[in-house]
């Protein structure tokens, strides 16, 4: 076939054509590849170069957000077709993406019996909030943490900060020597805190005005705000503040790491749930509701319980967090003392006891709305 | 024949024409949709109510908008004062030195934006490159400039700065020597000359420079989270908000549009106003 300019063109111009009106054909290699969205950790060479050489041939690739709600967007906005896995706290799973369909079950007696080698919190029973309503299991867990505030140890003492809880944030000296780490929804979850009201139950108007109230105080105080981890911690080390509003060993575990032990996240020891006042967060792995299966997803969930691999999605650059297989003692002897005390293992039973499971804020959208108005001052 | 002509005319830019209405218009009219939605909602296929802008007029954000488009204006203007003798001596009087400096400024846009700001963070944060050195020879040290207003608009200048320099040195090189030298020998002073020859020739690379900046500085939001630590919420940060964490995509659009308005507004006003192609003699 003689292949003129002219013809050339005409077939460009039909191929650009047919890939904007059936952008699917492109996926049409589905038992080879695998499209994970993932929180940092799951998209290093070291947890997906040992999957690619399990499945030679195969095209694997993760894409890490920078929140829960910027990943739940994408599969909103039609991203279903494209990812196999996501990678949310729990709450995002149980709230909003199994009921909305972007999520779909797992095979119970393939993966039920991994939760016999979790630590206590996570295996026995099996953590609750993997399963949906239906009692159906949506999601296995990995990585976790308490997540309240941070201190410099140097400046305020691990017992006082500990004792005095949420509060300290109201304290008239405080003012100017903290910072917010705007998390949004963890800082509405712990100004509720603040407030000593319960954020996943519904409020009263009294409520409403006690938060707004502590909300306010807490902005007012505030140094500065900033929803980047390493500007908070590196504010904390050079004695910019002292403390900062919403954080814990996610935030706190990389400056650790490098000798910063003075960091610390630290877990009130009391507080208006049931006598607790910390917050701990899991991370469930899902199947996403994806029309074309890949068979790999579910693989790689197995495959990410294994010892090494446990290990890597813990200490992934960036940030380090427990795991929920460190249950398993093959698992716990891949961690070393200085890995150990980054984690803050010598007080993570304590702190996860002293702390409720993060859960949806059941009041969000009101909150939010005077959380923006008054973050605006 | 004409006829003909203006066809085969309309054909040619058909494909570029529907490759700018697809890439570019297409997005904007479906933010335009979803500002419409009553709010949470995820898709375009519920009865439109509006009710998102009632949110944006209720809530306060006019503050937002209002902070960002007064900081994008001072930081024009700072940065037309900055950049007048700069572009002016890289048009008339640094000869060879002029792609020195250009190669200088172009470079800063090779690394990513929020790495500069946080270049800035290290160097003005307490125990940074500054502050650190200053205790360190000295013994005293002060409190950080950071973390303020004014930091804000600092950044808006730093980053934004070639935006402005560019179009300001082309409209600069635009004015005719012969013309700044006839205005000498009649008599002009220096005031004189800049106010009735180099500001109306060089209009066209101002309105440009000023346009452009102004545009970008409007819709920033890094540096007020870097170096501003947030003490002023940008409309940018309140768009982001309410697609993340707020889940509000209506609300989100409707901010958003409420800013493509405005800056849409002053940007066609400005461009009629000064007459771009007269400027440039191509009109009598």
């Amino acid at each position: 076939m003689k292949l003129s300019r002219r013809s050339f063109t005409a077939g460009l111009g039909a191929a650009g054509a047919a890939s904007l009106l059936k952008p699917s054909m492109s996926l049409a290699a589905r038992p080879d590849e695998l499209n994970i969205l993932c929180w940092e950790g799951y998209n290093t060479d070291d947890v997906l170069g040992p999957f690619r050489d399990l499945n030679p041939g195969a095209t694997v690739r993760a894409e890490s957000g920078t929140s829960d709600p910027d990943m739940i967007n994408k599969l909103r906005a039609g991203e279903v077709n494209v990812w196999d896995l996501i990678n949310l706290n729990q709450p995002w799973a149980r709230g909003q993406l199994y009921p909305a369909g972007l999520i779909k079950p797992l095979d119970k007696e393939r993966f039920m019996p991994f939760f016999e080698k979790m630590t206590p919190e996570y295996g026995n029973p099996p953590y609750p909030l993997a399963f949906a309503e239906d009692e159906e299991l949506i999601g296995m867990p990995q990585r976790y943490g308490p997540f309240s505030f941070v201190v410099n140890t140097d400046k305020i003492s691990r017992e006082m900060a500990e004792d005095m809880g949420w509060k300290l944030f109201l304290e008239p000296d405080m003012a100017d020597r903290f910072g917010i780490l705007t998390y949004d929804n963890w800082n509405i979850m712990h100004m509720c805190l603040t407030a000593d009201l319960n954020p996943f139950e519904s409020l009263d108007e009294a409520g409403f005005t006690a938060f707004e109230d502590t909300a306010a105080k807490i902005f007012a105080g505030a140094k500065l705000m900033s929803d980047d981890l390493v500007a908070m911690n590196t504010a904390l080390i050079n004695g910019e503040i002292d403390a900062y509003f919403t954080g814990g060993t996610y935030t706190a575990s990389p400056a650790r790491l490098d000798g910063m032990t003075q960091i610390r996240g630290i877990t009130p020891k009391s507080g208006p749930i049931d006598g607790k006042g910390g917050v701990v967060w899991a991370e469930l792995t899902s199947l996403v509701n994806n029309p074309d299966p890949s068979p790999l997803a579910a693989d790689f969930l197995e495959f990410v319980q294994k010892p090494e691999i446990a290990k890597a999605v813990g200490f992934a650059e960036g940030t380090y967090n427990p795991v929920a297989q460190m249950g398993d003692p093959d698992v716990f002897a891949m961690w070393d003392s200085d890995e150990l005390d980054a984690i803050q293992w010598d007080s993570l039973e304590e702190e996860s006891a002293n702390s409720v499971e993060y859960d949806e804020v059941a009041d969000y959208d009101k909150l939010m709305e005077i959380y923006t108005v008054l973050r605006r001052g | 024949m004409q006829r003909r002509e203006r066809n085969l005319g309309l054909l040619y830019s058909a494909p570029l024409t529907i490759f700018l209405f697809l890439a570019f218009l297409a997005p904007i009219c479906l933010v335009a949709a979803f500002s419409a939605m009553p709010e949470k909602v995820f898709s375009l296929t519920q009865m439109p109510d509006f009710s998102a802008y009632r949110t944006v007029l209720e809530q306060g954000y006019w503050k937002s908008v209002a902070w960002s488009l007064f900081m994008a204006f001072v930081a024009t203007l700072i940065l037309l004062v900055i950049c007048w003798p700069l572009a002016f001596g890289m048009a008339k009087v640094f000869k060879r030195f002029t792609l020195v400096l250009t190669i200088g400024v172009v470079m800063t846009l090779f690394v990513s934006e929020n790495i500069r700001l946080f270049g800035w963070v290290l160097t003005l944060m307490k125990g940074g490159l500054i502050e650190g050195y200053w205790r360190h020879w000295t013994g005293v040290g002060f409190d950080a400039p950071l973390y303020n207003g004014p930091i804000i608009v600092f950044g808006l200048v730093y980053v934004y700065l070639p935006f402005m320099l560019f179009p300001l040195a082309q409209g600069i090189a635009m004015v005719p020597d012969d013309a700044r030298q006839s205005a000498y020998d009649l008599g002009a002073t220096r005031w004189q000359i800049l106010k009735e020859i180099d500001l109306p020739l060089a209009m066209p690379g101002i309105m440009v420079g000023s346009l452009l900046t102004f545009v970008l500085a409007a819709g920033a939001m890094a540096e007020s989270k870097l170096l501003g630590g947030r003490a002023i919420i940008t409309i940018a940060d309140e768009v982001q908000t309410a697609f993340t964490y707020g889940q509000n995509w209506p609300l989100g659009s409707a901010l958003a549009m409420v800013l493509i308005a405005i800056i849409g507004t002053v940007a066609i006003w400005a461009i009629s106003k000064a007459d771009l192609d007269k400027m440039m003699g191509r009109k009598a």
